[in-house]
């Protein structure tokens, strides 16, 4: 992979920067504690690397710093500066609306129109817009900030998080693998 | 000069699609996104030309039927069409009014103008016939061979009457994909508009053209999923591939937890030995495929992985990818990385595999 070692570069480093902090606290963690603490820091490395370019990593973000106690993990990797610039949640907002406001005038429109198809074809059409619709709602909620994406950049976004879910899964096990090896030595 | 160029660009998208396939997508898709896509030959690019681009090459469909050399002049001939200024069009265009006006019962472009960069020949990608209606237009008045300005007059006649057969007996069937057209030569820079020619039956108000347009738009993002995702190549149908689609992405952060798991197991505290991981970090990523010796600690990992993970439900999974991922520098089987691994477990060579292990993340 040529492209991509800079990306898992990048996430390791970042990565590794937080979860030294998350060791750096005195507190005792349970198992369950740390494996949140790693989970959130392999996620908010693995948005930062995307920071501003796509929607799902602003709204893991924004998620991510919704808990005081994430947020100080979640600036020390972002950096300060581009924290600040993702703190613009205003823009989100916006787009909600305007998504929203342009589905009602679209079923609007679409209702005046009439349109001239077999009966068994209306059947069939609506039975498979149904189910496309039920999968749709389906990856809205898995992609993190879906629910304000019409249709289509949901589809690209979803195609950013699966390549960027693939890179963070393999450094991961890397790391997994290597200290479980280190550790059984 | 045409075909070739029309074939350069269908080539580009192709070495889009392998591409794909060899995972430099992450890269792609990051300049795909930040960066609105400018090079006409990816097929993605289609979607997003802005009208000054736009350009509607009309192919000649006579160019078939003519004589040989004629055909071959009257290529040529609109191969220079390009560079002609634009201004040229415009008297020709009461000539063309007939022509136009069947073409406006098929579709909705007009006769487009004749100037535009040779980099949207290349853009209709898909579209078999790519015809040269306003380059003929502009022939007459500029072409210096009165030779080629003849037979064009006497073969747009021709077209006119033929163009509707063959029109009708292709586009029945042929799927058109979405073409940009200019209206005028004068207007074309300034049209925010993307033009989609309507297909035959279809009903050409600007409401289901729209929809057409962003339908086709979401399938080629679709196309591009279905790529990336595996084993989504033979599906057909859209609620399915969302199903695999969906299906990957839960599965992908199920192992994100799990590995997160697996980490918190590993240290009782949240440290990580980072001086001997960390030496050979910034080359390691790129070493380990490439360095040959790692093939011997990637045995090592495999077999460790096998007997971690059988406790894990999701190894089904992962061993083809791990597999698939690691084929490329070392072509091992789980089964003979096993055997591998546990024929050396007792070997004394510890430091050395620990090195290489280090090196390798």
């Amino acid at each position: 992979m040529g492209a991509p070692t800079s990306l898992k570069q990048k996430f390791l480093k970042k990565w590794i920067m937080g979860l030294q902090i998350c060791g750096s606290s005195k507190k005792e963690m349970g198992i369950l504690e740390r494996k949140k603490a790693i989970k959130l820091a392999a996620d908010v490395a693995m948005a930062s690397t995307r920071t501003a370019t796509t929607c799902w990593s602003r709204a893991l973000i924004a998620n991510a710093s919704k808990c005081d106690e994430n947020k100080m993990l979640v600036e020390h990797i972002m950096g300060s500066s581009q924290s600040e610039r993702l703190s613009v949640k205003s823009a989100c907002m916006g787009c909600n609306k305007r998504i929203r406001s342009k589905k009602i005038l679209g079923r609007s429109k679409s209702i005046s129109r009439v349109k001239k198809i077999a009966p068994q074809k209306i059947l069939a059409n609506s039975i498979a817009k149904r189910l496309v619709k039920k999968r749709t709602q389906v990856l809205k909620s898995l992609v993190p900030g879906g629910e304000s994406m019409d249709e289509f950049s949901l589809i690209e976004e979803t195609l950013d998080y699966i390549l960027s879910l693939r890179t963070q899964v393999s450094v991961m096990r890397r790391l997994a693998n290597a200290t479980e090896h280190s550790n059984r030595k | 000069m045409e075909g070739t160029v029309i074939r350069s660009g269908s080539a580009g998208s192709e070495e889009d699609g392998t591409e794909v396939e060899s995972f430099q997508f992450g890269e792609e898709i990051q300049g795909l996104m930040s960066v609105p896509p400018e090079s006409g030959s990816s097929f993605t690019a289609l979607l997003g030309l802005p009208a000054t681009q736009a350009m509607e090459l009309l192919h000649s469909p006579e160019s078939d039927e003519a004589p040989a050399t004629l055909s071959g002049e009257a290529r040529v001939d609109q191969c220079q069409k390009p560079y002609l200024p634009s201004f040229n069009c415009s008297p020709s265009f009461p000539s063309n009014a007939a022509l136009v006006e069947r073409a406006a019962r098929f579709s909705i472009f007009a006769g487009g103008s004749g100037e535009d960069s040779p980099d949207t020949n290349s853009m209709p990608s898909n579209s078999s016939r790519v015809k040269n209606e306003p380059m003929d237009t502009d022939s007459n008045p500029t072409t210096p061979p009165p030779l080629i300005s003849d037979p064009t007059v006497g073969n747009r006649n021709l077209k006119s009457a033929k163009r509707k057969e063959r029109e009708k007996k292709v586009k029945g069937p042929s799927k058109k994909n979405k073409n940009v057209a200019s209206e005028s030569s004068e207007d074309a820079e300034k049209l925010p508009y993307v033009h989609v020619r309507a297909r035959r039956g279809q009903a050409t108000d600007s409401h289901s053209l729209a929809e057409r347009a962003r339908r086709e738009k979401i399938n080629a993002r679709m196309k591009l999923l279905q790529e990336l995702v595996p084993g989504c190549n033979r599906i057909s149908g859209t609620a399915l591939v969302l199903d695999e689609i969906i299906n990957h992405v839960q599965s992908l952060q199920r192992q994100v937890e799990f590995l997160s798991m697996r980490l918190a197991a590993v240290n009782p505290r949240i440290d990580f030995n980072l001086d001997s991981l960390l030496a050979a970090e910034s080359g390691s990523l790129m070493d380990s495929s490439m360095f040959t010796p790692l093939v011997w600690p990637e045995v090592q990992v495999n077999g460790n992985r096998q007997q971690y993970q059988q406790q894990w439900q999701y190894d089904a999974y992962n061993q083809p990818v791990w597999g698939r991922e690691e084929d490329n520098h070392n072509f091992i089987t789980p089964e003979n990385s096993l055997l591998s691994y546990d024929s050396s477990a007792n070997s004394g060579t510890s430091s050395l595999r620990v090195n290489l292990l280090k090196m390798e993340l």
